[in-house]
């Protein structure tokens, strides 16, 4: 039952899941290009909805599916969250976040479709961004009432990886709170090097901001990033059973 | 006067604390940026958890940049004892 679960979620689910983001990029594709909105809000916009028809897809190959969220504050925050599979792109939309921008790793902006999105929504390049350039542009995106979503593992092959502190230095320098995402069973469903899409239980979780005000110690956003991580793999490891 | 083993020993301690690491990646040859995976926001977070756990500024008057393996930060931490201790 499993494996030929596992075959019609990747042969029919998987292969729609493609062709939504193929079609609807191109149906949206030059709309976009010639309304992206004020500093690519329709991009993200498109984005979001194209990521809740992914989250659809994920919920129908799933045995359980839950999204659950604590109250958000108002501002713009620093959104965090594990990472175990590609899927996890995805999720943050699941928890209502609709105007992000996310940093990701170089090789996503060279996979020729995807970077004229990302590019037109405002995403960084980590690798290749200065930091200086990252901290203004982030700076921008925050005033225009972005949130900014990092995966601080950095790689999807050690879901226990440490937090890197990046991102929460990033929200200490513009004093931003950092809100945790909880991500379960996503790297069961479709692990890295993988394409088998396999029936998990999800589960996706928002967790109480942490204000880098609230943080002591020579060096604060060492100090986040630890307890980030420590309620972040609480839930994941007691969901996975670990 | 602190030994080298004492040095050692501290840094170990406040690496594994600090960024996760285990034995297995503290040797004293390991890369730290391509085998203890450091990168260059955790240099700079390294040398201010360090200074705290040894009570002395590691960023005066020295290159840092040169550190490379594990082993060169234990020198680098020593001779920084010394000139300490010496009052340099």
């Amino acid at each position: 039952m499993y494996a030929l679960r596992t075959l019609f979620n990747t042969a029919i689910i998987g292969t729609s899941a493609i062709a939504w983001l193929f079609v609807s990029g191109l149906v949206a594709g030059p709309f976009l290009w010639l309304f992206p909105g004020k500093n690519g809000r329709n991009v993200r916009k498109f984005v979001y909805y194209q990521s809740k028809g992914i989250l659809f897809c994920v919920r129908m190959c799933s045995h359980t599916f839950h999204a659950a969220r604590v109250e958000r504050p108002k501002e713009p925050c620093v959104v965090v969250a594990n990472h175990a599979s590609a899927l996890d792109l995805y999720t943050v939309a699941a928890l209502g976040f609709d105007n992000v921008v996310y940093i990701t790793k170089g090789w996503v902006f060279k996979l020729p479709f995807f970077r004229f999105v990302m590019n037109g929504a405002g995403y960084m390049d980590a690798e290749k961004t200065p930091p200086e350039e990252m901290l203004a542009r982030c700076k921008q995106a925050v005033a225009n009432g972005c949130d900014i979503v990092l995966f601080p593992q950095g790689s999807r092959k050690n879901p226990q990886a440490r937090f890197k502190s990046g991102a929460f230095y990033l929200a200490e320098m513009l004093q931003v709170p950092v809100i945790p995402v909880a991500i379960a069973g996503t790297g069961e469903m479709l692990p890295a090097g993988s394409i088998r899409l396999r029936p998990a239980d999800i589960l996706i979780q928002s967790l109480p901001a942490l204000l880098p005000t609230d943080f002591t110690g020579p060096v604060v956003h060492l100090e986040m990033a630890r307890t980030a991580k420590n309620k972040i793999m609480e839930i994941v490891n007691k969901e996975m059973k670990i | 006067m602190i030994t080298r083993e004492e040095i050692i020993r501290l840094t170990n301690e406040a690496l594994k604390k600090e960024f996760e690491l285990t034995d297995e990646q503290l040797v004293p040859t390991a890369h730290l940026q391509n085998d203890v995976g450091l990168d260059s926001l955790d240099a700079v977070d390294m040398v201010v958890v360090l200074e705290q756990k040894f009570g002395m500024t590691l960023r005066q008057g020295y290159d840092i940049r040169s550190i490379v393996t594990l082993n060169d930060l234990y020198n680098f931490i020593e001779k920084l004892a010394r000139d300490h201790e010496a009052g340099k």
